[in-house]
């Protein structure tokens, strides 16, 4: 995918289904130059719920747990570590990401916008779509965003792959399903949505009872019946066609041999153990496994569940520790593996949080926001209070390994002292995904007509990729 | 790609820093409203119009107008600086402010950077606004419905063939699922394949657009999509969102007229406010997603076909819509003064409230909203608004027949491919008082709905000509429906549970009494007795229906033709009344009699519920009926009437209370429908099928089937399991009589018998012994055939 002859093939391949009326038309497709990708596929690794900082990537003084100390005194509540790299330090608990810090880039100056009094789920939509809802039209999903231009890496696999959200039966499902879409793209290029990592086989083998004979005996079935209606003028239909070819499509998937990616209990034990840290690590094993087959953008969170993982709003020290120990691992084996298996020149892994958190500040300074903490005070008295409980938009932190970036590169900064904003080189949102986007070989002025107005990659093509992680 | 950095060094202006030059937002504004007048569209004073960058780079006598990157040298550049009064340009009015020149510098030496395919160029078609009542050109082949009348005539014009006409089945699976959203049961469908009737098709359409409540429930689909209302979403989890599905229930199943729907979502009740308070995230917003702003957007859209999302941030440059078009009707609905922002900056001028066509009409800026809003819904509904009445009837003539008059169905700014067609459609909306069933009725019953649809050699719209009716990909729901139909395995329980409507006017209260011509505790066996009551309507009634029992038969008239009759009185039978019933004087005549061989009690029991417009009305048996004897059931022409009396034991048939209380609340909502995929909240498999999640106005669902959607369809649980059960079902019905089974699903799935070949193949499959494997493969494969899926 790396000329515009590509390109544009690519774009061929991938809107058959997009063709139909008020489809999105890709509005200037002869004068805009895609840059140059340099990488195949992406791996998000969402840090869902709003993932402090101070409290990972980014340490700041620590203050350890003293019944009675000030809040004001908390700026991070974990100590800080060396990383292999020699000016970035990480809170204790992530050694094996420190371990592979020389591998990546990390942003300590993201920025989100302040959406007033907060619902997890608007800054999330943010994140992932770049626009701030609600919007006029289905805004899609970045993973859409790859599927549609780039399409899939390997035509068998599909190119938006979305592990470990339940979409059903978690609060605000209504609103995760609202960016967790192809939108105005169409659901040909909305995610394959796999919630439970060691279930996806299934999602990609015959349903289940069904022998592999009998799945391919009800294909044949099926061509057979075709072959045989009564209905041959609609034999050159293209409603009828491209129905049929996208039962084919499926169908090759779940014969194939790339459907046994999707296995995580084919893995060794040995590596299976290190990534099973639970669904997140399992997620990052299966995601792992997909993009060495193939898999074009693929998104592992550790699930947004209201008021829990990274959503800390009492006890955050502790459920910050426990976090660690859920991510530092996987993650880590994930850069290890793909590195040893050489994709990772070509795999950009990024990973991020709509916000960070802070002990005292809410939103920022000047914040519109309302406090979200649920237990505070001036002092603190209870290991409940020891933790960073509040949303924090003006500095948080985002690792970026593989796919061109730097290696142990930090970009931007964060003030040391309340309030923790970024001080040096912000990133928006915007800029984050025009430098993804980039990175993928999209433009983030890359604009399709969307109801006679144009949609732009990035907020009204503004985004501009920070240039400086690369190379 | 609009946006430049470049580094500012001018002579006009001295210190700039280096700036971001965005083209739609900043430059083309500035042009449109300076040079519009003489240089875009089809305007080319001097030979020199803007329409695209190619126009405005284009050298001409006095060489370019604008040299890229040298706005120095640009004659532009000193056109709208200069103060002498013969080259300035524009000609009149004000100069350009020094901001908007700085802009326009920045601009050229950016290097006239340009919205790619961007023209200034409007569309040269203006879409008429009033109504038109276009004159039906000569009849051809004996074919004189109005539609085919026009549309033969365009046919003939264009040279092309007509579409042939369907076959009987194929036109009962097709109205089917495109009035009611089912397949035909086998029964039914055998039994309009043995009618002789000539006009079998006129009545088939009548009687699926009088089954209320699944007409209500299918067509609940498309109103949802349109009105973007929900049983669950974005926006409900903080309050920010209200459904409106009880009043729209109603409203479809009442079929109410088309202009009161219309006004009570525009000015609405408690009921139907879900839609004009849209949706609600919490926290700030931006300027052009304001709720008052998604008032004008949603009422601009579902209702006239305008699309106000682009003037809802700026003037608009692909219509005529301006900022304060949809600033004006925010205003309206705003209970606060409102900022106008552009571009989400606040400009600070408060907007007016203001309607969109004002030759239509103005609304009083001095009254409250509530006020205000009745005024909007007057003049989006006036009959002069043919914009409204347009924009429906290409709304249902895009669900029947596949395609708009005008493609896509929300660009009603567009060129219709038949004007005539448009028109006519819309003045017969608005002859039969916004009778969207008349419509649909109408297109139904013409030939050109009744063709063949073409198969489509191309996907290209701009290739489109009419052929005939173009093939509809069922809904997710239809799908869904149509997999419950035939697998017997609906959901017992439905997420929405539309009540019955509370009576306005006609209180609970008012129940009926049993009534005889004497307390009929002790009436003869075989006594007949003749009932009657008169009402006078003043205007057509909008529901009629009726609950009646009698111990121990009845024959039921109205205005001396029978209704009904019935001879069990443990079994209320409930009848519409509505064809019966006139404007003026109507007589409702009972002849009642009692059975047994010896005295026993006798009574009459009658519930009518009238609605004309939004008021309803009970009529119920009580004394002011009168009766007289009518031995034989002939009432003697020197009768004598007197009033009715209320029977002696009111308590003597409480064991039906219950049935007719039931039976009274199914009128409108009848439990004794299938549970339908259109009133569950959506789940897995309706997402995959393209069902949207309305958080935006959606007016066409997808038309092809993706791969991820035919992953699921391959082997998602939803489906699986319904496999599962109907084959179990099946294997009680059928396990050894497979041939029947096998032409027993493609009637119900395809209205027709299998082909031999396909019959065979069948048998091959289920062999002598079905099991439930093979009829779960053998189910699904009829379900993937794009025969099945598609609504040809």
């Amino acid at each position: 995918m790396n000329n515009r002859r590509d390109f544009l093939k690519a774009l061929s391949a991938s809107t058959t289904a997009a063709l139909m009326a008020r489809a999105p038309r890709l509005m200037g497709a002869e004068v805009l130059h895609q840059p140059k990708a340099t990488a195949d596929s992406c791996i998000l690794l969402w840090m869902a719920g709003g993932m402090a900082a101070p409290e990972t990537f980014d340490p700041k003084r620590y203050q350890p747990f003293v019944k009675g100390a000030p809040m004001a005194n908390i700026l991070s509540t974990f100590p800080s570590i060396r990383t292999a790299v020699d000016n970035i330090n990480f809170c204790q608990g992530l050694e094996n990401i420190a371990s592979v810090m020389d591998r990546g880039t990390i942003i300590r100056s993201a920025v989100q916008a302040d959406l007033g009094s907060i619902l997890h789920s608007r800054h999330q939509y943010h994140w992932h779509t770049g626009y701030v809802p609600p919007q006029t039209v289905a805004a899609p999903h970045i993973g859409a965003w790859m599927a549609k231009i780039l399409g899939p890496k390997n035509p068998v696999m599909p190119a938006f792959i979305n592990i470990g959200q339940r979409l059903e039966g978690v609060g605000e499902s209504e609103e995760l399903k609202a960016f967790t879409t192809g939108g105005f793209f169409g659901s040909e290029f909305g995610p394959m949505n796999l919630p439970y990592p060691d279930q996806a086989a299934a999602s990609v083998r015959p349903p289940k009872g069904m022998t592999p004979d009998r799945f391919q005996s009800r294909r044949a079935l099926l061509t057979k019946l075709l072959a045989q209606s009564p209905h041959r003028e609609y034999l050159s239909d293209h409603q009828q066609e491209s129905m049929l070819r996208s039962l084919d499509n499926a169908h090759r998937l779940l014969s194939s041999k790339e459907r046994d990616a999707f296995d995580i209990n084919l893995e060794p034990k040995e590596s299976y153990d290190i990534y099973n840290t639970g669904r997140f690590g399992q997620g990052c094993l299966l995601a792992r496994r997909l993009v060495e087959n193939g898999a074009r953008f693929i998104e592992v969170t550790t699930e947004y569940v209201p008021f829990f993982q990274w959503d800390t709003h009492k006890d955050g020290h502790a459920v910050a520790e426990r976090m660690h120990k859920e991510i530092d691992q996987p993650i880590a084996q994930l850069i290890k593996d793909l590195e040893s298996r050489k994709l990772l020149d070509r795999t950009l892994v990024i990973v991020a949080s709509e916000f960070s958190r802070d002990a005292m500040m809410e939103g920022g300074p000047g914040s519109q926001a309302n406090d979200q903490a649920t237990v505070r005070g001036d002092t603190l008295e209870s290991p409940a209070h020891y933790g960073l409980h509040r949303h924090f938009t003006q500095g948080s932190s985002v690792l970026m390994f593989g796919g061109g970036v730097k290696k142990g590169h930090v970009h931007g900064a964060t003030a040391d002292e309340r309030p923790l904003v970024a001080i040096k080189d912000p990133v928006t949102i915007p800029d984050l995904h025009a430098t993804i986007f980039t990175a993928m070989g999209i433009s983030p002025k890359t604009v399709f007509d969307i109801e006679q107005r144009p949609f732009y990659a990035t907020l009204d093509g503004k985004g501009k990729a920070v240039d400086s992680i690369f190379g | 790609m609009n946006r430049f950095i470049i580094p500012f060094a001018l002579t006009l202006v001295s210190v700039v820093p280096a700036v971001a030059v965005d083209f739609v937002h900043e430059i083309a504004p500035i042009l449109k409203k300076n040079c519009a007048e003489c240089h875009m569209g089809i305007k080319h004073k001097g030979g020199f119009s803007m329409n695209t960058r190619e126009d405005l780079l284009k050298e001409n006598d006095d060489g370019a107008a604008v040299l890229i990157g040298d706005s120095a040298k640009s004659l532009l550049m000193h056109q709208i600086t200069t103060d002498d009064e013969d080259e300035r340009m524009p000609p009149k009015g004000d100069r350009l402010q020094e901001k908007e020149v700085q802009l326009i510098a920045a601009w050229i030496n950016a290097g006239v950077p340009w919205e790619p395919g961007f023209t200034f160029k409007n569309s040269t078609y203006e879409p008429p606004l009033k109504p038109r009542r276009p004159v039906l050109p000569a009849v051809q082949n004996g074919r004189a419905h109005p539609i085919d009348r026009i549309i033969d005539a365009y046919l003939t014009k264009n040279k092309i063939t007509s579409p042939v006409a369907i076959d009987e089945a194929s036109f009962v699976r097709r109205v089917y699922l495109d009035l009611i959203g089912v397949l035909p049961s086998s029964e039914a469908l055998q039994a309009y394949l043995a009618d002789t009737r000539p006009d079998k098709r006129a009545i088939l359409v009548q009687s699926l657009l009088a089954q209320n409540v699944p007409y209500a429930t299918h067509w609940m689909t498309f109103w949802n999509d349109l009105l973007r209302n929900d049983y669950t979403g974005t926006g409900f989890i903080t309050g920010g969102r209200s459904q409106i599905s009880e009043w729209l229930f109603r409203s479809l199943a009442e079929n109410k007229p088309y202009n009161q729907f219309a006004s009570e979502l525009i000015a609405p009740t408690k009921e139907s406010e879900g839609f004009a308070n849209g949706i609600k995230w919490r926290g700030s917003v931006s300027a052009g997603q304001t709720v008052p702003i998604q008032y004008a957007q949603s009422v601009g859209q579902t209702f006239l076909g305008i699309n106000l999302k682009c003037a809802s941030c700026h003037d608009s440059f692909t219509d005529n819509w301006k900022l304060t078009d949809s600033y004006g009707l925010a205003a309206a609905f705003s209970n606060e003064k409102i900022e106008i922002a552009r571009c989400d900056k606040p400009t600070g001028k408060i907007a007016e409230p203001y309607w969109l066509y004002p030759e239509l009409g103005k609304i009083d800026v001095s009254q409250p909203p509530a006020v205000r809003l009745k005024q909007v819904a007057a003049l989006t509904t006036t009959p002069a608004n043919g914009r409204f009445s347009r924009t429906i009837v290409n709304r249902l003539w895009h669900r029947l027949m596949g395609r708009g008059i005008v493609h896509p169905v929300d660009a009603m700014s567009s060129e219709p491919w038949n004007a005539d067609l448009l028109d006519y459609l819309a003045t017969y909306l608005v002859d039969n008082q916004y009778d969207l069933k008349k419509v649909m009725a109408h297109i139904c019953l013409s030939q050109a709905y009744q063709s063949k649809t073409a198969p489509l050699l191309t996907d290209d719209e701009s290739k489109w000509k009419y052929q005939g009716p173009r093939a509809k990909r069922m809904t997710a729901e239809e799908f869904v429906d149509a997999v419950w139909q035939i697998t017997g395995t609906a959901p017992a329980k439905s997420d929405f549970v539309p009540k019955a409507a509370p009576a306005k006017g006609a209180s609970s209260a008012a129940k009926a009494t049993w009534i005889w011509s004497n307390d009929g505790v002790n009436s003869p066996a075989g006594e007949t007795i003749a009932f009657r009551k008169n009402i006078e309507l003043k205007n057509p009634v909008a529901l009629a229906k009726a609950c009646i029992s009698c111990d121990n038969a009845f024959t039921l008239s109205i205005n001396g033709k029978e209704v009904v009759k019935s001879d069990d009185w443990m079994k209320p039978v409930v009848v519409d009344l509505k064809p019966y019933l006139v404007v003026g004087a109507n007589e409702i005549q009972i002849i009642g009699r009692n059975g047994g061989a010896g005295p026993n009690a006798a009574g009459l029991y009658v519930t009518i519920l009238l609605q004309q417009g939004d008021q309803r009305a009970a009529i119920v048996s009580d004394s002011s009926w009168q009766t007289t004897a009518a031995a034989g059931g002939v009432i003697p022409p020197n009768a004598v009437w007197t009033s009715a009396v209320p029977c002696g034991n009111q308590l003597a048939w409480s064991l039906i209370d219950a049935d007719v209380a039931n039976a009274m609340s199914q009128t409108i909502v009848s439990s004794n429908h299938m549970v339908r995929a259109g009133l569950m909240k959506s789940d897995f498999l309706m997402r995959a099928l393209g069902r949207p999640n309305r958080e935006q106005i959606v007016t066409s669902r997808p038309s092809d089937l993706t791969t991820l959607e035919a992953m699921d369809l391959n082997n998602g649980s939803v489906l699986a399991q319904l496999l599962e059960k109907g084959a179990a079902k099946l294997l009680v019905t059928h396990a050894s009589n497979p041939s029947g089974m096998i032409d027993m699903l493609y009637w119900r799935s395809l209205s027709r018998a299998p082909t031999p070949e396909e019959k065979a193949l069948a048998v091959e499959v289920l062999g002598t012994a079905p099991t439930s494997e093979t009829i779960q493969d053998l189910l699904w494969t009829i379900f993937m055939l794009p025969e099945f899926q598609l609504i040809r």
